[in-house]
């Protein structure tokens, strides 16, 4: 097949400062949401598990916005949307892209853990008060460490989908390594190169992380629970 | 209904839901339905202990669940044709609909496969059993004995696939195809041009109108979506 024989190999090395420049930009913004997502699912989880009112109210709005609503949608809507709503909220493209990830992951993760606080069982909870900790300390110290490692399996499964949402950014531009790459493509027509590129990066990326969290799921998974 | 939005409002409206709309779900129906049919097949292949067929089936599952989806349909799209030229065959050369509804079943597909797969090996041993007491060869142990039973655990992973298939047929926006988000981006394209009345010389519109055409948008897909991620909860609940 010439496919085959035509694939240049150099020309992916040639263009290598571009690609890594835009696997960067893909990890940094992978990064940054796992995090965010991270800290909003382990706040408005919290929050809904104990229904801390208002607050859990609202948590539960949002979620469920997030989760019915494509995300695509919701990148046109904060990058197209947000700045016509107000002056303060023009930012960098690269502000809008982090903030698209978080807010969906978030919603997703808030999600996870809520199921994994709720499943610690109220005698643990109850145990812990009976102890004297404030019911702050009782979550800190008790339904904190079990839940989070309840609900590590359906989390780790919320970040690889923050990484794998991260190439709808180049819908609106970004210049993240799907992005990058098609740019190449339509300007050397090199398209199994790029292509190649694209598949063999995010599946290593992919395959790579699921991997690492089988191994830490196994380490960290509660016995009474699995 | 369409009456009362304000003037400029109408004929985005009427071309969001008559073309945007359309398309939608002509391009999310056809993608549950190949996903469905692929999935199901595969999945019920995959309990069959062979392992070239199961390793083939494996490879395919986390690859396509592996790769981001708009990854995928750019392999479609931009990768086929090039085949297409080599081997001869017009039919890679996939158009932008075709790519993006190819791209979603073959995901779908995998999830729905994986589902299958735990579906089927959670009917007990006896139902198999009885099918070959019966006289029923594989297949026909699978498809009237086996697969019949499969299918109530089989019912809330398929209506969340069908949310999530109808939430990501708007990929398809990115290679251009008329779908509900393309149709929202052309309107506020369109409006965010001032026209000028040549009677009166006086200067109109200019104002894209973005977030009240993406909110449109998202409340659309929401009006969709939120029913059938309840349906799923309680069919969770009730099937389970």
């Amino acid at each position: 097949m010439t496919v085959l024989a035509d694939f240049d190999w150099s020309y992916i090395w040639e263009h290598r400062d571009e690609l890594l420049h835009g696997l960067r930009l893909t990890l940094e913004i992978s990064a940054i949401g796992i995090f965010g997502a991270f800290v909003v699912g382990l706040t408005l989880g919290a929050a809904r598990a104990h229904r801390v009112p208002v607050i859990s109210q609202i948590a539960a709005v949002y979620v469920e916005v997030i989760r019915n609503t494509p995300i695509l949608v919701q990148i046109f809507l904060l990058f197209f949307g947000l700045p016509r709503l107000s002056e303060h909220l023009k930012f960098e493209p690269f502000t809008y892209a982090w903030l698209a990830v978080v807010i969906w992951g978030g919603a997703f993760n808030t999600e996870n853990f809520r199921a994994g606080f709720e499943a610690v069982p109220k005698r643990y909870r109850e145990a812990g008060l009976a102890l004297g900790f404030s019911p702050f300390r009782t979550f800190l110290n008790i339904t904190l460490p079990i839940g989070f490692r309840i609900s590590l399996p359906s989390s780790i499964n919320t970040y690889i989908s923050v990484l794998k949402n991260t190439a709808l950014l180049t819908a609106v531009a970004i210049p993240e390594l799907t992005n990058t790459a098609l740019d190449l493509l339509a300007t050397d027509f090199r398209t199994w190169e790029m292509l190649a590129v694209l598949a063999v990066t995010y599946l290593t990326l992919v395959w790579g992380l699921s991997f690492l969290i089988r191994l830490l799921e196994r380490r960290l998974a509660v016995p009474e629970f699995t | 209904m369409i009456n009362r939005l304000p003037e400029w409002a109408q004929p985005v409206a009427e071309y969001m839901l008559h073309t945007g709309l359309r398309n939608t779900l002509i391009i999310a129906g056809t993608s549950v339905f190949l996903a469905v049919v692929l999935g199901v097949l595969l999945g019920t292949l995959l309990t069959i202990r062979f392992l070239p067929l199961q390793a083939a089936i494996r490879l395919y599952i986390e690859v396509w669940r592996g790769l981001p989806i708009i990854v995928t349909i750019f392999i479609l799209f931009f990768g086929l044709p090039t085949l297409a030229d080599e081997l001869n065959v017009e039919a890679l050369r996939l158009s932008e609909i075709k790519a993006a509804i190819l791209g979603l079943s073959l995901w779908g597909s995998a999830q729905i496969a994986e589902a299958t797969r735990g579906a089927v090996q959670s009917i007990p041993r006896e139902q198999h059993e009885a099918a070959a007491a019966l006289g029923f060869r594989w297949v026909g142990t699978h498809v009237f004995v086996i697969l019949p039973q499969a299918l109530r655990r089989l019912l809330p992973p398929l209506v969340s696939l069908s949310v999530n298939i109808i939430q990501n047929s708007t990929l398809a926006q990115i290679l251009g195809v008329a779908e509900l988000l393309e149709t929202a981006e052309r309107s506020t394209e369109r409006l965010s041009f001032p026209t000028v009345d040549p009677t009166t010389l006086s200067v109109e519109g200019g104002d894209p109108h973005a977030l009240q055409i993406y909110g449109a948008v998202m409340v659309i897909f929401f009006l969709i979506s939120f029913p059938l991620t309840r349906l799923a909860a309680y069919l969770e609940r009730r099937l389970v």
